[in-house]
């Protein structure tokens, strides 16, 4: 329990180095801290509970074995972020071709397993995840996450303004499905 | 639209299920232990993707330089193809666009146009030598097919050793092309993969059979490199946009006669110099060029950054020169206003008809740098003053000079660039002037000349000013088509890929392209607009499905594929479309093609090369040089000329 306590403060770039190095405690450590995140993006992208967990749950695996492959230049978060955002579009697709996601979509905004706790933004977020892919994952970094341009860009690997394109994109499609909607 | 957004803000996603959490946290574990334990086996399983990598990239760099990255992409591409091309010599046949609304333009065919193979000989480094170097991934080079994968945490494992396969064998661009493909992810390093990242790739026509894009007529990224490149540094890959480098160039594309016709558009299908069996599809867009006595008066803003930053010789002194250039093409009709933000903004010059010039030479003289930077307030002033002496049907315009420093105070930058898109709305453009190294924010300057309708030019010496503001000012200042959208649909049985060169932060979805209230780039009067693509008669990787996804190719196609240009006159709101089809008998060879033509595949070349990416890396530094003198024509400002050095000097700097 001090092992754990102790980990919770540290940086981490410490504690991949130590996860690495086979300390049990700080890859569970990295794993908890991170956790949240990895439902909350699974989430914006997926609209579902369990699924969201599953992708969660399959970053944690993902993570134990190929921690190695951070490379610790930048945040860890914008490397996960790309982990959790490709693991969740795998999911998207293998729902997709289940037509799984596609009954999801077709729900009303009141039946939805609600995650978020405003109908509108339900409805909202749920027109995002219909967006091309790179407005979608723009739009869930900047508007979910609160990410900046920047580091958006450092997540999907291009550059700031191709972020603040899609952003751009984005809402204008997005104010074109709220209109049909609404109509 | 900016509220419902913010809902997207707010809208909380509930906690996660706490047995969830630790399911998961127990599987994290789990495998951790796994791989722990059966790590130090090493030889029991296939290597870790972090170890393949690194050992290929080991190879590949102690081995073979950077061309060794080439030989992976080799496999499978290059197939010889007959090869065509149009344009500009008259004998050449030539499709021109812009006649009319929907008018297809007439193609005058070429009596002797060749049909068999033409290929010029490429452009590339000895392809023997290079596939002969250890070839480092061969063994992952043949992934397993991808299948679908159940969800339990072994399969994790397996999707993961075959992506492993697909990573090696892309290579990092391949990677870059659709980075959400790739099952796993784990990409290698990030500065690397943004340096890849900054270009896209090859696109299937079976999958995206159509290319959207905005024109752009921007650059600023040729300056800047070419100050890296005497600085005698590497520009580094993300400085580099290739449609900026070739349209920093002037060329003598037909042009439209009257001003009915805002623009005339020249495609020509001739074969790449880059890769073998490839073809180039070379887009000319030229504006029509009012003449003098044409142009609508001009109601310009100076903005004026005198941060304490700016008071080095290659800022605010070249800044005074620079205007001063500009000051000598304007007419007594015009008018000239000069704003300074640097802690308080404030006007120096109210708006004065050019005729005063002793006044605006006065205000021009006294600027100095100082204080702090407020930009926000400047900007407001800027556009106040710009609206004060607002010319109805004229070139209303703010031309921010400024090394960078885009301090905006408590207002963001997407806030600023709302404004910015806002004025434009009421008919003031903005236009944005980098001056100096360091903290240039070439991406704000990007977004807020995008956002005002605006170039984005960066000044690092006279000549660059003469040209930015003495000849592009004409262009830059009267806009006489603006959101030109341009779109292309490849014919599948023509072609299987196709490769966009630049135009990265350009790119629309293809629905954009109808859709009028998209905005896109504009075209100035008398400029010029090039856009080229590379095209692949081949897949160059086996394609997932196999044979299932390729086309019953009818004999023979006559069409590679569809022009179509969107645009807007000045001040309408509804688009104009013109379309042509692209054939392929009025293909031309590389060597018959024009100076112009020849030219900007050689600035296309060299920006592709700097960057890395398929089509440059491969390039030969004196192959490149060669095709660049080779294509000089009369080159009256000696632009041309100096792009050749740069090449012949980044070649000697990459050695």
């Amino acid at each position: 329990m001090n092992v754990m306590r102790r980990h919770r403060t540290r940086p981490d770039a410490d504690l991949a180095a130590r996860a690495l190095a086979g300390d049990r405690a700080a890859m569970g450590a990295l794993l908890d801290r991170h956790y949240d995140l990895m439902f909350r993006v699974a989430f914006r992208a997926l609209g579902r509970r369990d699924a969201a967990e599953d992708v969660a749950q399959d970053v944690c695996v993902k993570l134990a074995r190929g921690l190695a492959n951070w490379s610790r230049e930048g945040r860890f978060e914008t490397w996960l972020y790309r982990v959790v955002l490709n693991a969740a579009h795998d999911a998207g697709r293998r729902l997709a071709r289940d037509g799984r996601l596609r009954d999801e979509w077709a729900r009303e905004p009141r039946e939805t397993v609600t995650g978020s706790d405003d109908d509108r933004a339900d409805t909202m977020w749920r027109a995002v995840r219909r967006l091309p892919p790179a407005q979608a994952e723009a739009i869930t970094l900047v508007y979910g996450e609160g990410l900046s341009h920047a580091e958006a860009a450092a997540t999907m690997g291009c550059a700031t303004a191709t972020v603040g394109y899609h952003v751009h994109a984005a809402r204008t499609r997005l104010r074109e499905m709220m209109e049909e909607e609404a109509a | 639209m900016t509220d419902e957004l913010d809902l997207l803000r707010g809208a909380k996603v509930s906690k996660p299920d706490a047995q969830a959490r630790a399911r998961a946290l127990e599987a994290g574990l789990a495998e951790f232990d796994t791989v722990r334990t059966k790590g130090s086996a090493a030889a029991r399983r296939p290597k870790g993707i972090a170890t393949l990598w690194s050992d290929l990239m080991h190879r590949l760099n102690t081995a073979t330089s950077p061309n060794a990255i080439a030989a992976v992409l080799v496999v499978g591409l290059a197939v010889p193809t007959a090869v065509l091309v149009m344009r500009d010599d008259p004998s050449m046949p030539q499709i021109e666009l812009g006649q009319s609304t929907d008018d297809v333009a007439e193609v005058t065919s070429r009596p002797d146009a060749p049909d068999a193979q033409l290929h010029q000989g490429p452009l590339i480094v000895d392809r023997e030598a290079v596939t002969q170097a250890p070839a480092p991934a061969e063994p992952e080079a043949t992934p397993a097919p991808r299948m679908a994968v159940p969800e339990t945490a072994p399969n994790v494992l397996r999707r993961a050793q075959e992506s492993e396969g697909i990573e090696l064998r892309a290579t990092p661009s391949v990677q870059a092309i659709r980075p959400s493909e790739n099952g796993l992810v784990l990409l290698p390093h990030p500065t690397e993969t943004y340096a890849n990242d900054v270009s896209a790739g090859r696109l299937s026509v079976l999958e995206d059979p159509i290319s959207t894009f905005s024109i752009d007529v921007d650059t600023a990224s040729y300056a800047r490199l070419r100050r890296e490149l005497e600085a005698g540094r590497m520009p580094p890959p993300e400085m580099v946009r290739t449609e900026e480098v070739v349209n920093a160039f002037d060329y003598a594309y037909p042009a439209p006669d009257s001003r009915d016709t805002p623009f005339r558009a020249t495609a020509t299908l001739t074969d790449s110099p880059f890769t073998p069996g490839a073809r180039l599809l070379h887009i000319g867009i030229k504006g029509y060029d009012l003449p003098p006595e044409a142009r609508p008066p001009a109601n310009l803003v100076f903005l004026v950054d005198m941060s304490g930053s700016m008071d080095a010789p290659d800022k605010l002194p070249l800044l005074v020169r620079s205007l001063r250039l500009l000051l000598a093409e304007l007419r007594p009709q015009d008018r000239v206003a000069i704003v300074g933000y640097a802690g308080a903004a404030g006007t120096i010059l109210p708006s004065t008809p050019a005729s005063d010039r002793q006044a605006i030479e006065a205000a021009l003289d006294g600027l100095m740098a100082g204080g702090g930077t407020a930009g926000a307030a400047g900007i407001e002033a800027a556009y106040a003053l710009a609206e004060e002496a607002f010319i109805e049907d004229g070139a209303n315009r703010v031309i921010l000079a400024t090394d960078g420093d885009f301090n905006v105070g408590t207002s963001s930058p997407d806030a600023l660039e709302d404004l910015i898109a806002e004025k434009r709305e009421t008919g003031i453009g903005l236009t944005v002037l980098g001056f100096g190294t360091g903290n240039l924010r070439d991406d704000t300057m990007q977004a807020l000349a995008q956002a005002g309708d605006g170039i984005a030019a960066y000044i690092d010496t006279l000549s660059e000013a003469r040209h930015v503001l003495g000849l592009e000012a004409q262009g830059a200042l009267y806009t006489i088509a603006s959101d030109v959208k341009l779109q292309v649909e490849f014919n599948p049985a023509a072609i299987a890929e196709y490769r966009l060169l630049g135009y990265e932060t350009r790119a629309l979805a293809t629905r954009d392209f109808d859709d009028d209230r998209v905005d896109a780039g504009e075209i100035g009067a008398g400029h010029e607009v090039t856009a080229i693509y590379e095209l692949y008669p081949e897949e160059d990787r086996p394609l997932r499905y196999g044979e299932a996804a390729t086309v019953e190719a009818a004999d023979a196609p006559e069409e590679l594929g569809y022009l179509q240009i969107r645009h807007k006159r000045p001040g309408e709101d509804e688009s104009r479309l013109i379309a042509t089809p692209i054939r392929l008998a009025e293909a031309v060879p590389f060597a018959q093609t024009s100076d112009d033509l020849r030219f900007s595949v050689a600035a296309a070349g060299f920006a592709e090369r700097l960057r890395g990416t398929e089509t440059g890396r491969e390039t030969d530094w004196e192959a490149l040089e060669a095709l660049a003198r080779a294509a000089l024509g009369d080159d009256p400002d000696g632009r041309r000329r100096q792009l050749a050095d740069l090449i012949d000097l980044a070649g000697a700097l990459d050695r």
